[in-house]
């Protein structure tokens, strides 16, 4: 790397080479785009950039109490981590290859140390958000992947 | 002048040394205290089964996710050779290696179903300045040899890294300008696109358990400048190749670009921290300024403790 630097220092004063670095970073840049393949550190940059309608379906997880009533488990707990971003995406990664319930054993593991939950279920939900946003009524279709006890045993 | 004309015609990008410095200074203490803050993020990664592992970036090659021991290695690596980075402590060696590991490591995080396109922008202003001559000011590589050579003078080779940078913070808006043109069309301009997202992120953290914005509802609730909000936020993108004609375009754009990521944290949640703390946009300032000033005051200081 050092003679890269060399190199680099010697023939930084000509305007070809530094307009070739330019167009190769640029090109670089741009193959993603180019390619249609969103990837790290080279991306097209998709997020939010679809039109979205207010019809969305949800990757999630809940709790359930001792009556069957719906217990909130937090991003820690559904993802062990504080990033929704990175919690969402992953469940819903986890949903499409087939491994909700794997997944569903783990929520149940973190969530152990609750003893008002009772079990776990792994869902997609369909919301109206904007409906959702305002505080109104919103859940259009629930889908249940999987559920299992807290304890670790399928229910 | 003409963008080509900025970036091809005209005499070299000279810089000081003084100025790549204190964009690796910033850069790298950004970096270091980034991977600091989430580090049990990171940590978390070593623990995890491998069947979720879904390989991006450089771990497409390697095929197989770091556990355990291998993992804390990598970012035990990254934060040394960060902090060496930031210090200009043998550059030429760490500032490579750290560009390498930083890449191994943000790649390793992307690989579990969810690309975190907030790490993009700094992994390869990284990348960009690692092998040109950051620590020729302001490091420990200077101190150590401080009696044998004399300061360098404004140079190409440190003005054209920055200028480097520049352009791929420009390139990377534009991309994402073009993004929304192209998944999204004249929807995402004219139509309810922009309200339905932030309901929608909304949405996803409060069934996640987690809280969303208090002001994501109000701004829901009123869609009507929400449509005006998003062709601005799209002209913002499109229009990030103005930043590097002149001084005064430059200005206008980055207090552009940072009033649109304050506004999406503020809507959304969702923090860019890279061009929320201006760290994306340093490359394109006279940094040398900034970094007189510490060091006057620094010195200035210790003038004050030690009158003698």
């Amino acid at each position: 790397m050092g003679m890269a630097t060399n190199v680099l220092r010697f023939h930084l004063d000509q305007r070809a080479v530094r307009g070739s670095i330019l167009v190769a970073v640029v090109g670089l840049l741009l193959i993603p785009v180019i390619v249609d393949s969103d990837d790290f550190p080279l991306s097209t940059y998709p997020m939010y950039a679809t039109a979205r309608s207010n019809d969305v379906a949800f990757a999630t997880a809940w709790g359930r109490g001792v009556n069957g009533e719906r217990l909130e488990l937090g991003l820690g707990v559904i993802g062990s981590s504080d990033d929704p971003l990175i919690v969402a995406g992953e469940l819903r990664a986890s949903i499409r290859a087939g491994a909700a319930e794997d997944r569903c054993q783990e929520i149940a593991r973190r969530a152990s140390s609750e003893p008002s939950i009772i079990w776990i279920e792994v869902t997609t939900e369909r919301h109206d958000v904007v409906a959702h946003a305002r505080g109104e009524a919103s859940l259009i279709e629930r889908t249940v992947h999987a559920s299992c006890a807290v304890s670790g045993v399928s229910a | 002048m003409s963008l080509p004309g900025t970036l091809f015609l005209r005499p070299p990008p000279t810089a000081p040394p003084e100025r790549l410095a204190a964009f690796r200074i910033i850069l790298g203490a950004f970096v270091v205290s980034y991977l600091v803050v989430r580090m049990p993020v990171f940590l978390e990664l070593g623990t995890r089964e491998p069947s979720r592992f879904d390989p991006a970036g450089a771990f497409q090659w390697i095929d197989r996710p770091f556990r355990g021991t291998a993992n804390t290695a990598l970012l035990v690596m990254t934060l040394a050779t960060g902090v060496a980075f930031t210090l200009g402590w043998r550059f030429r060696v760490t500032g490579p290696v750290f560009a390498v590991v930083l890449l191994l490591l943000t790649s390793h995080r992307s690989s579990w179903g969810q690309l975190l396109h907030f790490e993009n922008l700094m992994v390869l202003h990284v990348i960009t300045i690692a092998g040109f001559r950051a620590a020729d000011a302001w490091s420990l590589d200077v101190r150590r040899r401080n009696n044998r050579v004399v300061a360098p003078a404004p140079d190409v080779r440190y003005g054209f890294p920055l200028q480097l940078a520049s352009v791929v913070v420009v390139v990377t808006y534009v991309i994402a300008g073009v993004a929304k043109l192209r998944y999204g069309g004249l929807e995402w301009l004219t139509g309810d696109s922009l309200r339905n997202h932030i309901a929608y992120s909304a949405t996803r953290v409060e069934l996640l358990g987690g809280r969303s914005s208090p002001l994501a509802a109000s701004l829901v609730s009123n869609a009507r400048i929400l449509r005006p909000i998003a062709a601005v936020t799209v002209l913002i993108e499109l229009a990030a190749p103005l930043a590097l004609i002149g001084r005064r375009f430059r200005n206008v754009w980055v207090a552009s670009a940072w009033f649109m990521h304050l506004g999406v944290l503020a809507f959304m949640f969702i923090g860019f921290p890279s061009p929320l703390l201006l760290v994306a946009f340093a490359p394109m300032f006279d940094l040398e300024h900034v970094g007189e000033r510490v060091e006057a005051y620094v010195r200035g200081t210790f003038v004050r403790l030690d009158p003698s």
